[in-house]
């Protein structure tokens, strides 16, 4: 944004295509928005790392299970990893299960299709005969609640979806922060065309899931249904995570005499994007777990500029906060400029048309996120 | 050894304080680095243990004389103030159900909060209302039950403002401690009151003392009066129930406790202080009025909502309007079942109610359905909650209200009425909920439904067992609290030959009228601007609130701004005028020059220097006179 | 013993006052020790305190200026005892929690300590020359304190405190000559002139004067309106000295003097005093509740909370004034807590103003402890149980409503519009969302909230253990009531 601060929210569209188009991102190209982009985005890679790796965990081994204990050990149950974990001294998968929560909840289109088909449910239906074999228990409840356990199995194909799609994003953050300290990342632009460029490679990769019962292997999402990463993963993940989100108890109110809450989920907006940093850390707040999470691996490049404030290490999940959001519209300029359908830099009058619509209706909702704030 | 954990039964209550306190190292943010999850194990562990050492101390009672443990806590002068703790069947079964309840609310919890930082205040905050609350559980004396209730008015405060960065919240939490306390100075009032005339504030010996008691009509009425407003705002009852309404604002596990357990405490402490409302005819009758107009309003208003938590929250009040009645007639034992049965079955509704809201994100009944085929412990939760609270299936409800009307009571067609009343009612409400919630197609916001986790359905199966067997207690139940026997009046036979069938017809007469009203759309806008009337009516309290805001809110609001501005211009300006000081210095006070302060300061040193010379000179003679005689 | 806790802090002061020091840290250090030292005597004193006695102990007496029948004459009791330690707690405090970048600090210390001595000198006082003396050295240093280091209407606010003490002062004064001109008493020790037979008429003469000149001290409405102006204007320090010490000096004349020499006229004016207590009470509440600026809003309660005191000794019954002397204590490590949390407010955020401020629970941003400590410090002052609020109040209620239920009640609704102003204020200030311009505060060090932990924890134990409090005092306060 230019000097001037503009109030016309036309002129404010103009400005933000204009940027795009001349290759720049959502976020500001300073060297301060830099060093909190690729610093926290490295903590934030290797956060995701450690939630990719329980998601995918619980989705393979935790499935049926009625009381699964121990699905935050990762399979390492021993002494020591009982007491941190008692001590509650490890990473909080509760938000990953959250983020997961709230994408089932908004739903992917691409992998509902499918979920929703009978395919889905006879396979399901062979898993639970071959799991409860000698449990009349439970398959008795599954007579009566017949939808209790497909359910469960579709929640669990999406900690599976969502762990195989941060996967990709784990490592993409992690070269990010390596190519930084290599001296190849020298502004915002190439932040987003890194990231642009590891959604496109993988755009494609195939997302499948499938269990063990006895000696037996059940693709429960085989690769012949064609859920692929970027389409029906990483869109999804977006829209529900990043724009919608769920509210936060700790700020709206659920009473639905005070209709705070939209009837539409479509106009949900307490996504990543939207959210205000400022009650970080107070109760009711979610993503506080995550922010808490990445504050060990600050690197210390970024540690000692958070220091340098009045509170110090005091409001250090507010700050992540305020780095995060910056980082995520870089994400979010990629999978902009990744979705455009023309690239933006056409010159040809009918695909700018094209362009500007399409980027109208993102700006649209983005200006009643955290972007003008964050750049301001 | 059951004798030792018996006789220590009052340390019970300090365990959930202990593990309140140890919360604060995570609550303070003392602990930083690492999670607050620990300071939640604490606590349930604690609770743990109370609940173990109330079941031991529990199955020792049944061989056991009641008795009191008296800790003489202060005397000054001519007070001599006692705490006492009862130790009796009704006492200690209070005691297990506050720690049983609580013990699967923490655990609930522990799922229900999970994504929360705050876990550890929240759990925190948990333990002190459980040890709050088993303390009045166990208590013999009003001193130690007003105290507790304080604590519990507090923690109140403290639970329904846990998310104070929410708007609603702020007024909600402020609200709640203030009408509570409201009722709490009335308790006080109440209690200097007795207590400066002879009672020695344990409940115990009220019965005694209210024979031989010294007031006139008008006393006794206003004393009775006043101890019935503590409960009255505890129980949410007519005109202080909108707290209940409001504090639904607060975390689902807190909302579970305060709808089960800490209305009962008020109820709890009514029936306690029933001999007192035997001074005067008037408290009985405010007593049956109060919790006649409750039950009505509040069964009318629960089914109107559209929010899942105030749909059920109304019918708290409701219930409790019958303690309310039930004590006004002395039937204290019909009383103290009402409150278990409510207790068990509500705490199962509201569990299985959050669980919908953690899953769905979601409160407004109007976005719900299609829940039963995928969420089988809510489901059946919920089901069993409403049996449980429905005279209609053989359980707790049920008898406890044939009980009451099986012929030993005095009760007659106007009780059976408004008896009748809250069943049809609370039947209807729950058949619309069970509809609205459970059953039809899927919306948007219920699309999605998997299972809540195993730490908050273990305990939502293990209450709905707890309520199949509840009955037991209802039928069971021999009568410790009332003072003699009661005995069958002889012209209310026709009531209890009809009470029994007439009231599960009005169940079953609620449940049909519940499954045939249309619940998408007579709850949904109406063209018709009668019905609009009568639903914006029910659904906004029948504007309670705004009475309040009109009436006691502007009153005190406008008093205090004029008696501001009477401080400010005409006190303060009088003062200043009339004082002697004033006068001498002059327009002093429109200067602000320190130098010329110093000049005054002086000038007031200076006179009073001469004041005290003049004043003295005249006893120059007295004092020279002396020292003159000594010295001749 | 006792001319130490004078001295100590007197010698202190002019220590203080003269020795070279620019930086103010030197006169800092001087200031605790005495603080400390003047503490441990204290401690000392209670150990050996005899609770059975209803006389003075550890007496000391010296002739002084004898023609003017007045003596250097000090003695403690049960009734005194529990305000000096009050005293030494707050001095202390209010030494620690001041600036250590103050302006002027050797003359600031300097007066801080005479203020503490002057104080704790009207207590020990058994002369009733003395203690006006001492009662009157007291205005000078806090005139000081508050005009050099108040707040923008500090001139204002000194003056007006100047003004108004010093008329109760010669107000007082003029009750104690008259009494020892009328009762031909040839010296001013308390003990000679209890002994005096005045008629009734001459102790109504006698009692009014002094009672309008502690009414202005304590204060009751309607002279009440120096208090809220002083206390706004002041440092946190002094506020808290003010409100938890030098108030005390009113109603300790009141119990001491009013009662302790007066006794039947007092009865005969008892009901009137009763019926103004209830309206003081109600009276600083109602006004609590329109204030915009959160010291004025504990300044009014304070007016409200010290006309329980005047309940409690008008109704003259055993537990009604052994209650008064707890109430003390209760109202000054309560009110104390409060400015001292008020005061950290202000210090981090500039502000007081209730419209201005909001969220400060912000675990992160905001001052999330000072937020816990002051919604229990106000849960103290409305009179929760396991607090010492609740009991002292209750026992004065308690005590007084066998003689007068109408004001007793009047006072008890006071009670319940405590909760009303301090929770309108805690939930605008405290909860709600941070706002915008409030996001750079400074962080509060754990240190600087020792003293309100200090004072908690007592108001916690006091509440559970009122007899470590009330055994003190529980004989005097009744022998004063029988004549004793």
């Amino acid at each position: 944004m230019t000097a001037t601060f503009k109030t016309n929210k036309v002129q404010l569209t103009q400005d933000y295509i204009e940027r795009l188009e001349a290759g720049q991102a959502l976020l500001n190209d300073t060297p301060q928005n830099l060093v909190e982009v690729i610093g926290v985005l490295k903590s934030y890679g290797i956060v995701l790392d450690a939630y990719s790796v329980n998601l995918c965990y619980i989705a393979n081994t935790q499935f049926l299970k009625l009381f699964p204990f121990f699905k935050y050990f990762n399979g390492d149950i021993n002494p020591k990893s009982f007491v941190k974990n008692v001590w509650h001294d490890r990473i909080n998968y509760e938000y990953a299960e959250y983020c997961m929560k709230s994408m089932f909840w908004h739903g992917s289109a691409g992998m509902d299709a499918y979920l929703d088909s009978d395919e889905f449910t006879d396979i399901v239906e062979e898993v639970v005969s071959a799991k409860f074999k000698f449990n009349p228990l439970m398959l008795g409840l599954h007579k009566v609640f017949k939808d209790f356990l497909p359910e469960h199995m579709r929640q669990m194909s999406y900690y599976s979806g969502l762990g195989q799609f941060w996967r990709v994003m784990s490592d993409m953050f992690l070269t990010l922060s390596d190519r930084y300290d290599q001296g190849e990342i020298k502004d915002i632009p190439d932040v987003v065309q890194h990231i642009l460029d590891g959604l496109v490679a993988d755009a494609a990769k195939p997302i499948t899931y499938s269990v063990k019962v006895g000696q037996k292997t059940y693709d429960i999402i085989p690769e012949s249904k064609g859920i692929t990463f970027l389409m029906d993963t990483g869109v999804p993940y977006v829209e529900a995570i990043f724009f919608r989100g769920t509210p936060f108890p700790g700020t709206i109110s659920y009473n639905a005499q005070a209709y705070q809450i939209p009837y539409d989920q479509g106009m949900f907006s307490y996504g990543a994007l939207y959210a205000d940093p400022l009650p970080i850390g107070s109760a009711g707040i979610p993503p506080t777990l995550l922010m808490q999470d990445m504050r060990h691996f600050i690197p210390d490049y970024l540690m000692d500029i958070y220091r340098q404030d009045n509170r110090g290490e005091g409001d250090l999940r507010i700050k992540i906060c305020q780095s995060f959001q910056k980082s995520m519209f870089c994400v979010t300029t990629a999978a902009v400029k990744g979705l455009a359908p023309h690239a933006l830099d056409t010159t040809d009058p009918e695909e700018k048309a094209a362009n500007h619509k399409y980027l109208k209706a993102w700006l649209k909702r983005l200006f009643a996120s955290q972007m003008v704030k964050v750049n301001g | 050894m059951a004798e030792f954990f018996l006789e220590t039964v009052w340390i019970v209550p300090f365990y959930g304080f202990m593990g309140a306190i140890l919360t604060l190292p995570w609550s303070l943010g003392t602990i930083r680095r690492t999670g607050p999850r620990p300071a939640a194990y604490i606590n349930i562990l604690m609770t743990l243990v109370a609940f173990i050492h109330g079941t031991i101390a529990f199955n020792a009672i049944w061989t056991e004389q009641t008795h009191q443990l008296g800790f003489q806590w202060l005397s000054v002068a001519d007070l001599s103030l006692k705490l006492t703790v009862e130790l009796s069947p009704v006492s200690l079964g209070a005691l297990e159900l506050v720690t049983g309840i609580s013990l699967l609310v923490q655990l609930y919890a522990l799922g229900y909060m999970e994504k929360d930082w705050s876990m550890a205040r929240f759990f925190g905050l948990m333990g002190f209302f459980e040890a709050s609350l088993s303390g009045i559980a166990l208590s013999d004396s009003l001193l130690l039950t007003y105290g507790l209730l304080e604590l519990l008015t507090l923690s109140t405060y403290l639970l329904v403002g846990f998310w104070y960065a929410q708007p609603l919240v702020v007024t909600a939490a402020r609200d709640a401690f203030l009408t509570k306390r409201v009722g709490d100075i009335a308790i006080l009032m109440g209690m200097v009151a007795i207590s400066a005339y002879g009672a020695d504030l344990d409940f115990s010996d009220l019965r005694e003392w209210v024979s031989s008691h010294p007031f006139n009509s008008v006393g006794a009425a206003l004393v009775g009066l006043s101890l019935i407003a503590g409960p009255t705002g505890k129980c949410a009852q007519f005109p202080f129930n909108l707290w209940l309404d409001e504090a639904m604002e607060g975390p689902n596990p807190a909302g579970i406790l305060r709808n089960s357990i800490v209305v009962s405490a008020g109820g709890y402490v009514l029936i306690k202080l029933q001999p007192v409302f035997t001074l005067s005819p008037v408290s009985s009758d405010v007593l049956i009025v109060l919790g006649t107009v409750t039950v009505i309003g509040t069964s009318l208003m629960a089914i109107a909502q559209i929010d899942i938590k105030r749909a059920l929250s109304h019918s708290t009040s409701s219930y409790m309007g019958l303690v309310f009645i039930a004590v006004g007639l002395g039937q204290v034992d019909i009383a103290f079942l009402l409150l278990f049965t409510h207790a068990i079955a509500k705490a199962l509704l509201f569990m299985s109610a959050g669980s919908i809201i953690l899953t769905t994100s979601n409160q407004n009944l109007t976005e719900m359905g299609g829940l039963w085929s995928r969420m089988p412990a809510t489901t059946i939760a919920f089901i069993v909650g409403s049996a449980g609270l429905t005279s209609l299936a053989p359980l707790g409800m049920f008898w406890t209200f044939h009980r009451w009307f099986n012929g030993s009571w005095n009760v007659d067609w106007r009780l059976l009425g408004i008896v009748m009343f809250a069943n049809v009612l609370s039947a209807i409400n729950l058949t619309r909920l069970f509809r609205i919630i459970f059953l039809g197609k899927p919306q948007a916001k219920t699309r999605r439904a998997p299972e809540v986790p195993w730490s908050m359905a273990v305990p939502m199966v293990a209450l709905s067992a707890f309520t199949l067997v509840a009955p037991l207690a209802s039928i069971n139940w021999p009568l410790w609290l009332s003072p003699n026997i009661p005995i069958s009046p002889e012209n209310a036979s026709n009531v209890t030959q009809f009470a029994t069938p007439l009231l599960i017809l009005s169940g079953v007469l609620g449940c049909v009228i519940g499954s045939l009203i249309n619940v998408r759309q007579a709850w949904a806008r109406s063209s018709k601007v009668y019905v609009r009337f009568v639903q914006d009516l029910l659904a906004y309290d029948f504007y309670v609130e705004k009475l309040y805001e009109v009436t006691i809110v502007a009153a005190v609001s406008s008093l205090s701004k004029v008696t501001s501005w009477i401080d400010r211009y005409i006190v303060d300006g009088a003062v200043n005028l009339v004082s002697l000081a004033t006068i001498f210095s002059g327009n002093a006070l429109k200067y602000n020059v320190t130098g010329q302060s110093q000049f005054y300061l002086l000038t007031i040193l200076l006179a009073v220097s001469v004041l005290l010379w003049s004043i003295l000179n005249g006893q120059w003679s007295t004092v020279t006179n002396y020292w003159s005689s000594l010295i001749s | 013993m006792l001319s130490a806790l004078i001295l100590i802090p007197l010698v202190g002061s002019a220590v203080v006052g003269f020795y070279p020091d620019s930086k103010g840290k030197i006169s800092r250090n001087l200031a605790f020790f005495c603080a400390i030292a003047v503490l441990l005597i204290n401690l000392y004193i209670g150990w050996n305190f005899d609770t059975e006695n209803t006389g003075f102990q550890f007496a000391e007496y010296i002739p002084w200026v004898e023609w003017l029948g007045l003596d250097y004459n000090l003695g403690i009791d049960g009734l005194s005892f529990p305000l000096v330690c009050l005293n030494s707690l707050l001095t202390l405090i209010a030494i620690f929690v001041t600036d250590k970048n103050i302006s002027r600090p050797r003359f600031y210390y300097s007066m801080l300590l005479l203020l503490s001595a002057g104080a704790v000198g009207a207590f020990l006082a058994k002369d009733l020359l003395l203690f006006f003396l001492f009662y009157e050295l007291e205005i000078i240093p806090l005139y000081f304190l508050i005009a050099i280091w108040g707040g923008k209407r500090r001139g204002y606010a000194a003056m007006k405190f100047l003004l108004y003490t010093a008329f109760s002062g010669i107000l007082v004064l003029a009750s104690f000559l008259g009494l020892a001109w009328l009762s031909g008493a040839n010296s001013f020790a308390y003990e000679t002139l209890k002994l005096h037979d005045l008629s009734l008429t001459s102790q109504l003469l006698l009692l009014a004067p002094l009672i309008v000149g502690v009414f202005i001290k304590i204060p009751i409405f309607p002279f009440h309106t120096w208090l809220p102006d002083a206390h706004v204007e002041a440092p946190t320090p002094i506020s808290v000295l003010l409100a938890g010490v030098l108030l005390k000096l009113g109603t300790y004349a009141l119990l001491r003097f009013g009662l302790g020499l007066y006794l039947h006229a007092w009865v005969e004016v008892a009901p009137w005093m009763a019926i103004l207590a209830g309206i003081s009470a109600l009276y600083g509440a109602s006004c609590a509740i329109a204030q915009k600026d959160m010291k004025k809003v504990v300044a009014y309660s304070s007016i409200a909370h010290m006309a329980y005191i005047l309940l409690g000794a008008s109704a003259t019954t055993r537990l009604s004034v052994t209650a008064c002397v707890f109430q003390m204590v209760s109202h000054g490590l309560i009110s104390a807590l409060l400015f001292l949390l008020v005061g950290v407010v202000y210090k981090k955020t500039g502000t007081r103003d209730v419209d201005s401020l909001r969220g400060l629970l912000n675990p992160e941003k905001g001052l999330p402890v000072t937020g816990g400590l002051m919604i229990l410090g106000v849960m103290a002052s409305s009179g929760l149980p396991g607090m010492v609020g609740f009991i002292s109040e209750f026992l004065i209620f308690r005590g007084a409503f066998p003689i007068f239920p109408i004001p007793t009640l009047l006072c008890l609704v006071g009670t319940g519009l405590t909760a009303v102003y301090f929770l309108l204020v805690i939930n605008k200030v405290f909860f709600g969302r941070l706002t915008d311009n409030l996001d750079s505060l400074p962080s509060v060090k754990w240190v600087e909230h020792v003293p309100a932990f200090a004072l908690l924890f007592l108001i916690i134990a006091f509440g559970l253990q009122p007899n470590w409090v009330i055994d003190l005092s529980e004989v005097q306060a009744i022998a004063l009531l029988t004549g004793g």
